[in-house]
């Protein structure tokens, strides 16, 4: 009892952390989402559902919805299919293999602000490294990449591949090394080919893993916010417009705090429901694979 | 036993850490800026000269500058929620009326009117009415810039091109920029006429001047005034200027090369501030004494401009509201001012300084125009920052090829659509 007791104040540093900047914050914001305020008055006054019907009628709102939706469905699974290829490329026991694994994380532990920056250069047209490229090749090197309406969206899509792929690589990575030597040996002395055992006996059991990661790289996709601030702004004529751009944009320039806070509860739940959608869809999966 | 020491040891650190000192000492003035790291070494060496002047001079007083380089209006709002604003803080007009008209500043009239040393009239009129409501005073200006038209005279030279004298209206303007467009023997550009910039808060001027405006006169509605058919003319003369004639390079290419044309001597005028000027200074392609200033080409009788200016303010909850006007008039006083103003990023708003530091004509050209400037709609509109954000995506949006008339329509639904719940 005692030792259960002293345990309190170990978790204590981090649950007040998390009580104050994100649990307060959040039903501080549930709060606010009721009530119309712009940051400098004193009063707030009490606004109904009028926040949320206002936020219903907004088409901008629902086109960010669509974009982050949009950009949820294209980089989740094309981040994870790389992020899986390059765990399975970084688990070969060849020498300085760490050197390549570091590598590969190095764009998740830089700042994100300064990678923006980066892609920018990346994207630019004529003097941007691709149209530089393209260029070389005698091919059309003025497609401005971030001003397209066509291309804007994609182009962050490719940027957060290249972003994202450390963290996925490592889970995979763990996931893989955790898969016991002696269902590789069963799988061989069944005759089962290389790609036999990766399809009956390597993706089987990353089940829980993959299931970890798509949850969390869809919660973290349907909030993007500082490639988007960044790079473009919402546009080119609101394509790459996410939820989490749009809600800063009406709390910081309109200031339409109560107005932002009926949106972030709003985006909320949708990343419940997506999660308790992908909880149901994957439990049977997930029943009978543990690398454990 | 040992784990219960080590867990309040580490508390009792914490909450030292969180204590606040309560000894008495000097008070200690805030001063927020917009100022990042400083390229002019020299420079910043020689204002920090100037606050420690100012501490000298006021002993008990010690000055603490928060540069705050982004995000400057979000950050002060927050200080203000917080009620950790600074003691004085630098008032962009551009963003005033967020401040101003939410009534979280200091009126600074009784402090005016009981200083004997400080007197109103050594400032521009209609520059310290931008922080003024009826007969309160919200800031002292520090300085301020009207929008001018910029030409490089070695361009004109290069074009046969005699330099403008001003009273042009847009079609004199751009049979001018048609003219000083040059091209090699390829046809490739080899010059251009203007530099059209996609920033709001420039080419507000463009609508102005041919009659138009962005919002209604009581600033409340967008709806006839931003889709007004002088402004659909406007907005359609600029996407032509860039796109038909090509007096002005492409957006896409200017971001491309990162090089603002101008200022390296690939196009011969621009219209923005006097903050330009340190720019083209240190522009090696440039020289400075081949820079005129002229009038925006305008439509009307008479060319409109916009003043863009920067005040120093008091928080209404200032801890030391004495204090803070001493640094305020410190800040605004002849004394700084001649200094301040010696990077030539604006025109003082002192007229004594502004006076003595006119000794050319293009500076004096400057002064000429201050009467014929008005204030930004942000000085008197809360949330502005919306609606030029907005007018930079309607530009881009008729730049990509759609009906300007669709997309300032589409616009002012957009800013009606907020004003409506602001």
């Amino acid at each position: 009892m005692k030792r259960g007791k002293i345990g309190y104040f170990f978790i204590a540093p981090a649950t007040l952390h998390l009580a104050i900047f994100a649990i307060f914050p959040m039903f501080f914001s549930i709060y606010l989402s009721f009530f119309k305020w712009n940051l400098m008055t004193s009063v707030r006054s009490f606004n109904g559902l009028a926040n949320y019907v206002y936020a219903f009628q907004d088409p901008l709102f629902w086109n960010a919805m669509w974009n982050s939706t949009k950009y949820a469905l294209l980089s989740v699974p094309l981040g994870m299919i790389l992020g899986l290829l390059v765990a399975i490329l970084v688990n070969q026991k060849l020498r300085g293999i760490t050197i390549f694994r570091t590598l590969f994380y190095i764009p998740a532990i830089s700042s994100g602000v300064a990678i923006s920056i980066l892609w920018i250069y990346i994207y630019m047209p004529e003097t941007g490294l691709i149209n530089s490229v393209l260029g070389m090749l005698h091919i059309n090197n003025k497609t401005d990449f971030l001003k397209n309406e066509n291309l804007a969206m994609y182009a962050l899509v490719f940027m957060s591949m290249w972003v994202g792929l450390g963290p996925k690589m490592v889970l995979f990575l763990a996931g893989l090394i955790g898969i016991p030597a002696s269902l590789y040996e069963a799988a061989e002395l069944d005759g089962a080919s290389k790609f036999r055992s990766f399809w009956n006996v390597t993706l089987p059991m990353l089940v829980p893993t993959t299931f970890f990661v798509l949850v969390t790289s869809t919660i973290g996709a349907m909030q993007v916010f500082t490639p988007v601030y960044i790079m473009t702004q919402g546009g080119p004529n609101e394509k790459t417009d996410v939820v989490g751009y749009h809600i800063y944009v009406e709390a910081w320039s309109k200031f339409l705090i109560g107005i932002a806070s009926a949106k972030s509860f709003l985006l909320l739940v949708v990343i419940v429901l997506v999660s308790i959608a992908q909880f149901k869809i994957l439990k049977n999966q997930m029943e009978g694979y543990s690398a454990s | 036993m040992r784990s219960y020491a080590v867990v309040a040891i580490s508390l009792t650190c914490l909450l030292a850490g969180c204590q606040r000192a309560t000894e008495k000492g000097p008070v200690v003035l805030h001063l927020a800026n917009w100022g990042g790291a400083n390229d002019d070494i020299e420079f910043g060496r020689k204002v920090d000269a100037l606050y420690h002047q100012f501490e000298t001079e006021n002993p008990g007083i010690k000055l603490e500058i928060e540069s705050v380089p982004d995000q400057y209006v979000q950050k002060m709002i927050l200080g203000f929620v917080a009620n950790a604003a600074p003691d004085v803080l630098s008032l962009d007009a551009a963003s005033a009326a967020v401040f101003i008209n939410n009534g979280v500043l200091q009126d600074l009239e009784p402090f005016v009117q009981k200083d004997q040393q400080f007197q109103k009239s050594d400032f521009w009129p209609n520059v310290l009415g931008i922080d003024s409501r009826k007969d309160r005073l919200y800031a002292i200006p520090g300085d301020f810039t009207p929008l001018v038209c910029y030409y490089n005279k070695a361009c004109f030279d290069r074009a046969h091109v005699p330099y403008p004298t001003g009273h042009w209206t847009y079609q004199q303007f751009l049979e001018t920029a048609k003219r000083l467009t040059l091209r090699d023997a390829s046809g490739k550009i080899t010059q251009y006429g203007f530099n059209f910039t996609n920033w709001m808060p420039g080419w507000i001027v463009w609508l102005w001047n041919n009659g138009g405006d962005v919002l209604t006169q009581d600033g409340d509605h967008a709806d006839g005034a931003i889709n007004s058919p002088a402004n659909i003319q406007t907005i359609a003369f600029l996407r032509d200027m860039v796109q038909k004639e090509k007096v002005s390079p492409d957006l896409s290419q200017t971001a491309a090369t990162g090089v603002d044309p101008f200022g390296n001597g690939e196009a011969a005028m621009e219209i923005s501030g006097h903050w330009m000027i340190p720019s083209y200074k240190s522009a090696p392609k440039l020289k400075l004494d081949q820079i005129g200033v002229t009038e925006l080409p305008t439509n009307l009788t008479k060319p409109k401009t916009v003043m863009y200016e920067v005040g120093f303010a008091i928080p209404k909850n200032a801890p030391h509201p004495e204090e803070s006007w001493k640094l305020v008039k410190y800040l605004t006083s002849h004394l700084y001012q001649q200094s301040y103003q010696q990077t030539g990023i604006a025109v003082c708003g002192r007229k004594d300084v502004a006076t003595e530091r006119a000794k050319d004509a293009r500076e004096q050209k400057f002064l000429d125009i201050v009467p014929t400037a008005r204030p930004p709609w942000g000085a008197s509109v809360v949330g502005y920052d919306f609606v030029e954000q907005e007018g930079k995506k309607m530009m881009e949006r008729v730049l990509g090829g759609a009906d300007p008339k669709a997309s300032l329509d589409e616009m002012a639904h957009r800013i009606d659509s907020y004003f409506k719940v602001r």
